[in-house]
């Protein structure tokens, strides 16, 4: 008798449960999707968000503020940036500069050593290029995407708080 | 298995324990027949439920687990070579990608080891933000363990409902680090920027909804009689071999020993926060669950202290223009898998002249050859794996 009676609990239990289990899954049919179609639609991402690098232009007089100086060369773990100098006067810049972005690792260190402020993290973290020699931007890309995409708020006041 | 007549192949020397007897050509001998009953079975390494490339060498009897052992190494990428090659701030960028599943518990004992080799100080709130950033990473790798252990055990609900309350936490870390997985977030004597404005507010919008939601994530494998079933009493382990075979973290808690180097080594600021060291006597896969599920419970208090009592003032203390220190230290901290040793030797120059890192997902994964012989079938196995909650990345370096 106890064990019809203990049968009819666990049937009845069972059938609640299943119930439970169902009307989670009706309520669900009603809530908007929390899924995103990917390359029609994108997530909206954190204005500190830290994509590739690239290179600053000084907004007033549309020039980069890169000289051409290599110690954001020396700071990279990979070695993956290179550049040559050009001078005109007293000026510097750089005639040539490119990051392997096969290799980048993102982690902001060029960002950090630079002391003109001339190479930030774009918020671009789409990478992938049909061509391997694409990967590896040259200074016409890299100033476009200085100008094109904000540059990330990570960073900025990172050099502040450590040189004191 | 009667391949094995005549010469023992690598994989079964590999393996171990093939009878001299079945080496030499001839009639079969009673281990020949022995062999014959049993198959050599590769897990691994693309096997979903290794947890990355983890390759593990069982010789079966019918489904039960005569033998295991695990063939690592590869991803292994010469983390310490490499090193000696870097500078001490490179590094900081390459340790993240030891544990990848918790970046930051990396970043935390690299630092904590150089800061104390060349005795830098640490602003009080920069080794406040250290400690909700890391603990809120223990969440996030907890969370991940707990969907995949799940998944493991076949079931699927769990591994989403993480996952949901995972992307919740990469976005705070993307909005205060910039990056999503590997953060790079700590520098020697603090960390890199402060907190974004309204940081406190979401994590704590957060820490409610997973202090609501975490007795729904128990409950929907605890009250789970398959779950149950699969885990309780399954590949225990006593306390005197976890402490033998050198288990740390939620493994070693899991078997009843009491020790958590939050509490009793304290580095940083954890000697101000109340809180539990989780420990559950069984020793068993369900034992390890409920460590680690009450650990977020604990993560969650430590981050709520953390933030009611944030100083104000610098998140970066002062440096000496060039890090070159000499000696050595070795320190320990307690990452969401349990010890990680960092011992790092300097002689002046700019990056260390050696250094060595313990992780615990590589001492966890020798307790596979102890355990996976205790009458363990292969599911015990996958199960076994998923409750030890390696990471190849941090095994291989």
């Amino acid at each position: 008798m106890g064990y019809l009676a203990d049968k009819t609990v666990d049937v009845i239990r069972s059938t609640k449960s299943i119930g439970e289990g169902l009307g989670i899954t009706f309520r669900n049919l009603f809530r908007p999707p929390i899924t995103v179609q990917y390359p029609d639609e994108r997530v909206k991402i954190s204005s500190c968000f830290r994509g590739m690098p690239a290179l600053l232009t000084n907004r007033e007089t549309g020039e980069l503020n890169c000289t051409a100086c290599g110690i954001c060369a020396r700071a990279c773990p990979l070695g993956i940036i290179t550049m040559e100098l050009g001078k005109d006067g007293k000026k510097r810049f750089p005639t040539s500069f490119s990051i392997d972005m096969s290799r980048c690792m993102v982690c902001n260190l060029c960002v950090e050593a630079c002391p003109f402020e001339a190479l930030g993290m774009s918020n671009r973290y789409e990478l992938a290029e049909t061509q391997h020699g694409s990967l590896v931007w040259d200074l016409d890309r890299l100033s476009r995407l200085g100008r094109e995409h904000p540059a990330s708020q990570v960073g900025q006041p990172a050099r502040k708080g450590g040189e004191e | 298995m009667s391949s094995a007549r005549g010469s023992a192949t690598r994989d079964e020397k590999l393996a171990g324990s093939v009878p001299a007897e079945a080496m030499i050509a001839g009639s079969p001998s009673a281990g020949e027949r022995e062999l014959e009953r049993e198959l050599l079975v590769n897990m691994g390494p693309q096997h979903p439920s290794t947890h990355g490339v983890l390759r593990v060498i069982v010789r079966l009897n019918g489904e039960n687990v005569v033998e295991c052992r695990p063939d690592i190494g590869y991803l292994h990428r010469c983390f310490e070579k490499i090193c000696e090659e870097w500078n001490y701030l490179q590094i900081g960028a390459l340790s993240d990608r030891n544990d990848y599943i918790a970046s930051l518990a990396n970043e935390f004992a690299y630092y904590t080891a150089l800061e104390r080799l060349v005795g830098i100080e640490v602003p009080e709130r920069a080794d406040f933000i250290r400690v909700i950033m890391a603990e809120l990473q223990r969440i996030s790798s907890h969370l991940v363990w707990y969907g995949t252990f799940a998944l493991d055990l076949g079931a699927t609900t769990p591994f989403l409902w993480a996952f949901r309350e995972r992307e919740v936490l990469l976005d705070l870390f993307e909005a205060a680090t910039g990056a999503r997985l590997t953060y790079n977030f700590f520098r020697p004597g603090g960390v890199r920027n402060d907190l974004p404005a309204g940081f406190d507010r979401e994590v704590k919008k957060f820490l409610e909804v997973m202090e609501q939601r975490i007795g729904e994530y128990d409950k929907i494998l605890t009250g789970n009689r398959i779950f149950v079933a699969r885990t309780k009493g399954v590949a225990t382990l006593t306390a005197a071999e976890a402490v033998a075979y050198g288990a740390s973290g939620p493994t070693l808690r899991g078997s009843g020993v009491d020790w958590d180097l939050r509490r009793d080594a304290p580095y940083s600021v954890y000697d101000r926060f109340q809180f539990e060291v989780c420990t559950a006597p069984e020793g068993d896969c369900l034992a390890r669950y409920h460590v680690r599920m009450n650990e977020i419970r604990q993560s969650i208090r430590i981050v709520r202290q953390a933030l009611e009592g944030l100083p104000e003032g610098d998140f970066r203390g002062k440096t000496p223009k060039a890090i070159r220190p000499k000696g050595e230290v070795y320190m320990r901290t307690e990452s969401p898998r349990g010890e990680i040793g960092v011992y790092l030797r300097g002689e002046g120059g700019p990056g260390p002249y050696r250094l060595k890192w313990r992780s615990p997902s590589f001492v966890h994964l020798q307790l596979l050859p102890l355990v996976g012989p205790r009458g363990l079938k292969v599911a015990d196995l996958v199960a076994f794996i998923g409750s030890i909650d390696i990471v190849l990345g941090e095994v291989d370096r």
